[in-house]
């Protein structure tokens, strides 16, 4: 995420200025979060569309909880960390599974452009590793390892116990490598290895 | 300890989430078009100060100055209709009384003669 202009500013003090009508901090403050939001969603819900819904929807409960917001009962990222993922596995249940022909076909790969479509594929790849995971795993994992949380920041966001984290983000990282695994040589890392 | 093939696998997992956190996906511009909206129809409404009593308000000193004003009235009220014995009785002046005598309880002299008209 790119440091906003100000990042010496306490989100809690953004929020409090937002609150006595200053447009400039609702622009800091979604500088900062928004990226963060939106990238979480992203992770979780695998849809740019849905992750899209998800990230405005809570920043809208975050302004309209400003008045009410009491500085330092919580970090704002945590908390919004949480309500984002609460909005994810909503949508999350009422999704469908996907039939065949919903998705999208792979393209052909164009000469000269080889790294970019690896680059491309191994995100995708990794993507499609994180959808088959369990949720809470998912959740765990991409909080963990890209988000980057501490343990107890996790345990703060999923509401669970600092025992109950290790054991999802170490599960879901070992059932992500497996999937990962399978599509080693098509994704790369076999070359990269021998390389 | 790990076998070696177990190790490519970690690096091979390592490399794909590091490359995840290096590059998050970019935040659409319509997205951020559409939270600062939200952002602004949701601020809590600040006080208008500019309407008319509060331009009226300021010019007499604000809050301090209208409540000042509020018990100066409120004490010329009070004295109307119970005034302090020694004060002179400004409608028996008006009617050109010489002797004017500090306050009598005569209807005459306190009703700026009204009632002499009728009786």
């Amino acid at each position: 995420m790119p440091p906003d202009a100000d990042s010496a500013i306490s989100d809690d003090v953004l929020l409090a200025r937002y609150v006595r009508g200053d447009r400039a901090a609702a622009r800091d403050l979604t500088a900062r979060l928004l990226p963060r939001v939106y990238g979480h969603a992203m992770r979780l819900l695998g849809d740019a569309t849905e992750a899209e819904d998800a990230a405005q929807e809570a920043m809208l409960r975050l302004w309209r909880t400003a008045p009410d917001w009491r500085p330092g009962q919580a970090q704002i990222s945590t908390w919004l960390y949480r309500v984002t993922a609460n909005l994810c596995m909503d949508r999350l249940r009422k999704r469908r599974p996907l039939g065949l022909d919903q998705i999208a076909e792979p393209e052909d790969p164009a000469p000269g452009v080889v790294q970019h479509m690896q680059d491309r594929m191994r995100f995708d790849a990794l993507q499609e590793a994180l959808d088959a995971l369990p949720d809470r795993q998912r959740q765990a994992v991409v909080l963990r390892h890209i988000e980057g949380l501490s343990n107890p920041e996790i345990a703060q966001v999923m509401d669970i116990g600092l025992r109950a984290v290790e054991s999802l983000t170490a599960r879901g990282k070992r059932a992500l490598r497996d999937l990962l695994v399978r599509r080693r040589a098509e994704l790369g890392y076999e070359d990269e290895r021998t390389g | 300890m790990k076998e070696p093939d177990d190790m490519a696998k970690d690096r091979a997992v390592d490399a794909a989430l590091d490359a995840a956190r290096a590059s998050p996906p970019p935040v659409p511009a319509h997205l951020m078009t559409r939270v600062l909206a939200d952002a602004e129809a949701a601020r809590p409404a600040v006080r208008d100060r500019s309407g008319f009593g509060v331009c009226v308000s300021e010019l007499m000193g604000g809050w301090q100055g209208v409540g000042g004003l509020v018990a100066a009235t409120l004490a010329g009220v009070w004295f109307g209709f119970s005034p302090p014995e020694a004060m002179p009785d400004a409608g028996a002046l008006i009617l050109g009384y010489e002797n004017v005598e500090l306050l009598t309880s005569s209807a005459e002299l306190t009703s700026f003669g009204w009632d002499l008209d009728g009786g």
